[in-house]
């Protein structure tokens, strides 16, 4: 029981900020994509604001590693 | 780095003016600036003639910038144009290149119109295919109602409710005297037949005009008929199009060769002409003397000062002003690094430039840029694919592009990802251990996720104090000296903060935690003192932006897992030939992303992270009077000038 508590936990602790990452990129992307279409120069903008949102995907990863590991 | 500047004040007399800025322009180190001294000081302006004369410039120009555009022919940087003299080009080389401007652009644009209108006619007929595909049977019987009116329509795939719609809608208006047809088609569409009795036609157009359905007409140009008699010759009209649209084509190529040659040279002499004529403006002018101010690379000064007299005379004085007189924001900005660092200003590039007095993150740039890139691809294999990619960037771009400027990134980057993939013990996953016995020199990342991710703290500790200390000099530089301490505090919190962290986890001594709480303690109001109350805010972001160093731990990972997939396929996937093709098209999948997400998040690292804590954007690229291609060229007149 106590092991499938943290593989749910690490589970969710990924899940929901892929979940949100994929919700603010799927914001972001069209709307970079237009104003690209009409400023090609706001490429580098485009490309902080596609990478932007994918820390809380990144810092989730580390946290259901860190929580895994802990309980290994 | 950000290459010295120098501020100089050129006298002399009237007369010799134009001799001075036919000098200036052939030298090209001179950005011009309007003169700020004295007061009582006129501006030149330009006569009627010339006046007039620029409009045309700029108008040729405009002629050559679209001939380009449409004809295809790369808009490469000018190649050092050959300075014009300030007299009028009267009707020789300058009449030309007008002449051939307009000529070019007007043929172009003839050709891209028709090119335009084959390629729409092509699809209006390929629109027609479907539709008539779908109703073929239907609409060869339309002579079956004479006395009827046909609508073709097509829907967007978003509009199927439309027909339901206009069907009660036809039910109620003219009852039962009409007869509609729809079928789905392959690109989603939806076609619409619509019969109607001759006496109900003008009720229905008002109807599907209200539903906003637009009726596809027959088209014109293929003789009169039904849709039935037309589409047999759209049909060969559709054979004919390739062939068409093929001449226009070549006719475009012949036109780029015929022109190509002419444009390039006309769009160097004309502009070198405007930019002779603008640059009269920008001269102050009493009844007998000139003076002309401008920015110059400062070890450049001297040798400006020498050529100058020796191309006009000892009558012109070129003076020095002093620092005190001019403002670094107002200085121009040219970049000027070792030759091994120059491909990482194309990075530099997407940013705005730093300020005149700043720091040139290039060199930093250089170093980790590919150290990030290598530590999260960290594979010999994708390593040695990546430096081939590389090679072949470099056969194929031209020096001075940006294709050769990636190219030169990307062999430290693939050099970098060889070294990792040592440390690593990685050759396409764990394709080299099991194969060739490969072992890790530094962990395997497979396993060792904690000190991998340690190790990507790390870099980020490294790299965001990097970045503090750099706002340091530069905040002194700027003569900022309450953000420098700002920084400076932030720099020594942080600092204290992972000593205390390390304390409490007994990597290092626990003795040390307490003074090392006692200086965030200290260092904390004179944070909010230097900095204001939105300090403890900024601290806490840095900590945050370590944290996001993370990702490289993150992407590593997931590189690695993507590659060792990649290798069981081979056993787990029915036969081996099966499971080797597989693999193959994994590992090339896993390689595509290798390339493209390190260099995204490597990016934003140095953008977001790194430069938030020192980069001063909002400078003035440098364009000296009489130079184009600013980077390569500058360079190497200023290393002229200065040899």
């Amino acid at each position: 029981m106590e092991v499938l508590s943290v593989v749910l936990a690490a589970a969710l602790a990924i899940a929901i900020p892929a979940l949100a990452t994929a919700w603010a990129q799927s914001r972001i992307g069209p709307a970079i994509a237009a104003s690209m279409a009409e400023k090609p120069e706001l490429s580098t903008t485009a490309v902080l604001m596609i990478a932007i949102p994918e820390t809380m995907v990144i810092l989730g990863f580390v946290v259901a590693v860190l929580i895994l590991f802990r309980t290994a | 780095m950000i290459l010295a500047m120098s501020k100089v004040r050129i006298l002399g007399p009237r007369l010799r003016l134009n001799q001075v800025l036919g000098s200036l322009q052939r030298i090209g180190v001179l950005q011009l600036a309007t003169p700020t001294e004295p007061a009582s000081l006129a501006t030149l302006a330009l006569t009627p003639g010339q006046q007039r004369e620029r409009r045309y410039l700029k108008a040729a120009l405009e002629d050559i910038a679209v001939a380009m555009e449409e004809l295809g022919l790369a808009a490469s940087t000018f190649e050092g144009p050959a300075p014009v003299p300030l007299a009028r080009p009267g009707e020789g080389t300058g009449v030309r290149y007008v002449r051939v401007a307009s000529r070019a652009r007007r043929q172009a644009v003839r050709l891209k119109i028709r090119e335009t209108a084959l390629e729409e006619e092509r699809a209006l007929i390929l629109k027609y295919q479907g539709f008539f595909a779908a109703f073929r049977p239907l609409l060869e019987n339309e002579a079956r109602w004479p006395n009827a009116s046909i609508y073709h329509v097509l829907l967007k795939a978003d509009q199927a409710g439309v027909i339901e719609r206009l069907h009660a809608s036809l039910s109620q208006v003219i009852g039962d005297a009409f007869e509609l047809y729809s079928r789905h088609l392959e690109s989603g569409e939806t076609a619409v037949l619509l019969i109607v009795s001759a006496q109900g036609a003008g009720r229905v157009e008002r109807l599907m005009a209200e539903a906003q359905v637009q009726e596809i007409p027959v088209p014109s140009g293929y003789g009169d008929g039904s849709l039935s008699d037309v589409f047999p010759r759209m049909l060969a009209r559709l054979g004919e199009l390739p062939g068409d649209l093929d001449a226009v084509r070549r006719e475009r190529a012949a036109l780029a060769r015929k022109y190509g040659k002419d444009l390039r040279a006309g769009r160097e002499w004309l502009a070198s002409r405007l930019q002779a004529l603008e640059a009269l403006t920008l001269s102050g002018v009493t009844a007998r003397a000139f003076v002309i101010e401008g920015w110059v690379p400062s070890d450049a000064r001297r040798k400006l000062e020498i050529r100058l007299r020796a191309e006009v005379g000892e009558e012109i004085v070129v003076s020095e002003i002093s620092r005190e007189e001019w403002r670094s924001e107002e200085a121009p900005v040219v970049l000027k690094n070792p030759r091994i660092f120059r491909p990482f200003e194309a990075i530099i590039g997407l940013m705005p430039l730093p300020r005149y007095g700043t720091i040139d993150p290039t060199p930093f740039v250089a170093v980790f840029f590919p150290a990030f890139f290598g530590i999260i691809m960290g594979d010999i294999g994708y390593g040695l694919l990546l430096a081939a990619v590389g090679l072949l960037l470099h056969w194929r771009s031209k020096p001075g592009t940006t294709l050769r400027s990636v190219a030169e990134i990307i062999g430290p980057c693939a050099l970098f990802s060889i070294i990792a993939g040592v440390l690593y013990g990685e050759l396409f996953g764990d394709l080299g251990r099991r194969w060739l016995g490969l072992q890790p020199l530094a962990f395997n990342r497979e396993e060792a996720l904690i000190p991998f991710l340690l190790l990507a703290l790390g870099l980020g500790i490294v790299h965001v104090l990097l970045g503090l200390v750099l706002g340091v000099v530069s905040a002194m530089r700027r003569r900022h000296p309450r953000e420098a301490v700002g920084r400076g505090a932030s720099a020594v919190a942080v600092v204290l903060i992972i000593v205390a962290l390390l304390a409490v986890t007994k990597v290092l001594p626990r003795g040390l935690f307490t003074p090392a709480v006692i200086g965030v303690l200290v260092a904390f109001p004179v944070l909010v003192i230097a900095e204001g109350i939105i300090a403890p805010i900024e601290l806490l972001s840095t900590l945050g932006n370590i944290l996001s160093y993370a990702r490289i731990m993150a992407l590593g990972v997931a590189s690695v897992m993507l590659a060792v997939v990649a290798n069981r396929m081979v056993g787990a996937i029915g036969s081996a030939a099966v499971g080797i093709v597989f693999a193959l098209i994994f590992h090339l999948v896993n390689f595509a992303i290798g390339m493209f997400s390190p260099t995204i998040h490597a990016l934003r690292l140095h953008y977001v992270e790194f430069f938030g804590k020192f980069y001063s954007p909002g400078g003035v690229r440098y364009q000296p009077f009489g130079g184009w291609k600013l980077h390569d060229t500058t360079a190497q007149r200023h290393d002229g000038m200065t040899a």
